[in-house]
């Protein structure tokens, strides 16, 4: 008994800093998604369910969900194949391999606000080296490429984390499979089918699901890219909507109610997703 | 005992130290020219040689981080003493009851010596809660060789500037360059649907998008925006004037006097002066009477729950004596206007070197202010300063940037962008309690 008391007493100061680290600020948020509050002088109204009523009924959630959607599904599976493809490729045996690995994490490593700015120069439609290199004329942070830009940016930043974490699989796939497979005269396209994919399925699964976390709730790329221009409108994704009417719209319980929304958002997502990947695993 | 000895003195010593016993004003401000930094920072320097046990802390900040800091130091309880801030915010904050009054540095600038259109800058009763930094207007500026060569008139009504630009289209650039981010395209419809004789808000805060004068602007812009260079919505304001230099459009409808630094840094060396780059006043709308432009006159504000807003007081009279005024301004002369008759008058300013070079940029915003065509971002009628306070609110909701963009680049018909930037706002000012 006394010994139990003791455990308790060990992990109550790693408890009670995840509760004021972690919980406090979640219950905070929940709590202010009931209220009219704004987001900087004091005083609040309680409104019950109003601020969530209000966010379902408000036609630029949905947008911004839609936008948000978009970002997040076209970066995740353009990371899986780049990454994935990169990864295969630097698993091979070529001169200077370490080189080209370290240069291939070089975007993972740079601080996205410098990615950013790099970009921005890049894409500028007037004065941009890409638009100059290919000759072309496209406006890339207008209406129409703005989308395409920020998907860009993005992918170009975070593919090096599909790479990293694919590789390090690569690595640890005994070398006796793919002998035997070739022993039994398989091509190397089914080689990677019946060997490498399935030895992948494991870390490609925990890499869909934590990408798909970062990248829906990715704030600070798609802020940066309309900093001083950009047609915002554009890549107003969810994250940004709740940042402007928390900080914009100065609501911060209107603001709390959708980042509570996200969260939920979120959560179902994961959830369904880990039930077919227990159903696959189950077949 | 001996060690407790040494600590006590130590202490002792540590309390008695002149750096302890400072007092510190926290000074923010928009002006982030290198120059004008370093002009603010020898003021400070200055003043704190005349008064020992005061520090001066200055700190520039980008116009778009401005107002977040500010909203974000008064929710922890520890604003700056003074702070640049939009003529909106100033009074949304006054309206709360965060500001002191600045009645003291008005009484030593001579209630007389300051112009009249700034001392309507967040002013409430007879007090004046803001005092402006310096003034300066938006202007037409465009490219007066080539309209000479194409024999355009300066434009009276929108019908000619839209027929301008696109002449001017003609010779190889865009017609027009207008930035696309929210504060100005914000200041765009501000000035326009006044020189239109409209309002955005009525007497009962109603919004007023759907009313005829904002529905002709809307269409004014799209028509506008049709020679604007490709990709226009996704410019900054920056990028605009670059447009303008690198000779990729000939005309720039949200202009500023500080653009003349950058046409001298960035034109060709033989186009970059007046008789290239010129200003037209701007055009009226087919509603309106009368010009009008956007003065751009962030006032200083002094915090209440600052600390030393006594010594701050004094700070303020300090930097608005001649030698530290005209220093300042002389970092930015075509844009930051003195807001003493004293100082406009005073030979010395007169003969700042780009004042001489830049006249018709400087005589055409005279005309506005001196007329009374200029207002701050949204305020359309001196009214709305004092008793519209929501108008922070909407600048950063970014709503009546939507509605442009989806008349100018969606193609919506006006009358369907207001009625869903009216619903928004509508629910915006309801949310807040401005509206029943």
């Amino acid at each position: 008994m006394r010994g139990a008391r003791a455990g308790w007493l060990l992990v109550l100061p790693a408890v009670a800093l995840i509760a004021a680290l972690s919980l406090y600020p979640v219950a905070y948020g929940i709590w202010l998604s009931f209220y009219n509050k704004h987001a900087f002088f004091p005083g609040e109204q309680f409104i019950g369910l109003a601020n969530y009523a209000a966010v379902l009924a408000d036609e630029e959630f949905w947008r911004s969900l839609r936008l948000g959607l978009v970002y997040s599904l076209s970066t995740i599976v353009l990371q899986l194949v780049i990454g994935t493809g990169a990864a295969l490729l630097l698993n091979e045996a070529f001169p200077a391999r370490g080189l080209v690995r370290a240069i291939a994490i070089f975007p993972y490593v740079v601080p996205t606000v410098v990615a950013v700015i790099i970009w921005k120069w890049l894409l500028n439609n007037q004065f941009g080296l890409v638009n100059y290199l290919f000759s072309i004329s496209v406006s890339w942070f207008g209406r129409d490429w703005i989308m395409v830009s920020l998907i860009l940016v993005s992918v170009w930043q975070f593919f090096p984390f599909v790479l990293l974490a694919v590789l390090a699989r690569l690595q640890t796939i005994a070398p006796e499979l793919y002998e035997a497979a070739k022993v039994d005269g398989a091509s190397a396209w089914r080689r990677f089918l019946h060997i490498t994919l399935p030895q992948l399925a494991a870390v490609l699964f925990v890499v869909v699901l934590l990408r798909s976390i970062w990248m829906f709730t990715k704030f600070d790329t798609p802020w940066l890219l309309i900093q001083g221009g950009g047609a915002e409108p554009y890549i107003r994704t969810l994250p940004v909507y709740t940042f402007q009417r928390t900080f914009a719209y100065y609501e911060a319980g209107r603001g709390s109610a959708m980042a509570v929304l996200m969260f939920l958002l979120l959560v179902a997502a994961t959830a369904i997703y880990m039930r077919l990947w227990r159903r696959e695993e189950q077949l | 005992m001996r060690t407790i000895g040494l600590a006590a003195c130590l202490a002792a010593a540590l309390a008695a130290s002149p750096a302890l016993a400072q007092k510190v004003i926290r000074v923010w401000h928009t002006e982030t020219q290198p120059n004008s930094q370093e002009a603010v920072k020898n003021i400070a320097r200055r003043f704190e040689a005349k008064h020992p046990g005061v520090k001066v802390e200055v700190e520039a900040l980008a116009w778009g981080d401005l107002e977040p800091k500010i909203m974000q130091s008064l929710a922890a309880g520890a604003p700056p003493e003074l702070s640049h801030g939009q003529p909106i915010t100033c009074t949304a904050l006054q309206s709360k009851g965060l500001l002191l009054p600045l009645d003291e540095v008005v009484k030593a600038l001579g209630e007389n010596n300051i112009w009249d259109q700034v001392k309507r800058v967040c002013r409430v009763g007879n007090r004046q809660y803001g005092l402006v930094h310096a003034a300066g207007t938006s202007l037409l500026i465009y490219r007066k060789d080539l309209a000479q060569k194409l024999g355009l008139k300066p434009p009276k009504t929108w019908a000619d500037l839209v027929a301008n630009a696109k002449a001017f289209s003609t010779q190889g650039m865009a017609g027009i360059t207008i930035p696309g981010d929210n504060l100005f395209i914000n200041i765009l419809l501000g000035e326009l649907v006044k020189a239109n004789g409209g309002l955005l808000f009525d007497k009962q805060n109603r919004p007023q998008v759907g009313s005829k004068p904002v529905l002709e602007t809307l269409d004014f812009i799209r028509d506008l925006t049709q020679y604007a260079p490709k990709g226009w919505e996704g410019h900054g304001y920056l990028e605009t004037f670059t447009n303008l230099s690198a000779q990729k459009a000939a005309m720039m409808y949200q202009g500023y006097g500080r653009g003349a630094s950058l046409i001298e840094k960035n034109a060709p060396p033989n186009l970059a002066n007046a008789e290239h780059f010129d200003v037209w006043v701007k055009p009226v709308g087919p509603s309106g009477s009368e010009p009008a432009a956007q003065v751009d006159e962030e006032p200083w504000m002094l915090f209440k729950g600052s600390k030393n807003p006594k010594e701050a007081i004094e700070f303020l009279k300090f930097f608005y004596q001649k030698e530290n005024y005209l220093e300042y301004v002389q970092t930015v002369p075509i844009h930051l206007f003195p807001i003493t008759k004293s100082l406009r008058a005073d030979k010395d300013y007169q003969a700042t070197p780009m004042i001489q070079r830049w006249k018709s940029w400087i005589e055409v915003q005279e005309g506005y202010l001196n007329k009374d065509q200029g207002k701050p971002t949204l305020v359309v009628d001196w009214d709305d300063m004092n008793s519209k306070p929501y108008l922070m609110e909407v600048l950063g909701s970014g709503i009546l940037r939507d509605m442009v963009m989806d008349v100018a680049l969606e193609h919506k018909p006006a009358k369907d962008a207001a009625a869903r930037a009216q619903k928004r706002l509508e629910e915006l000012l309801k949310t807040k309690g401005y509206l029943k």
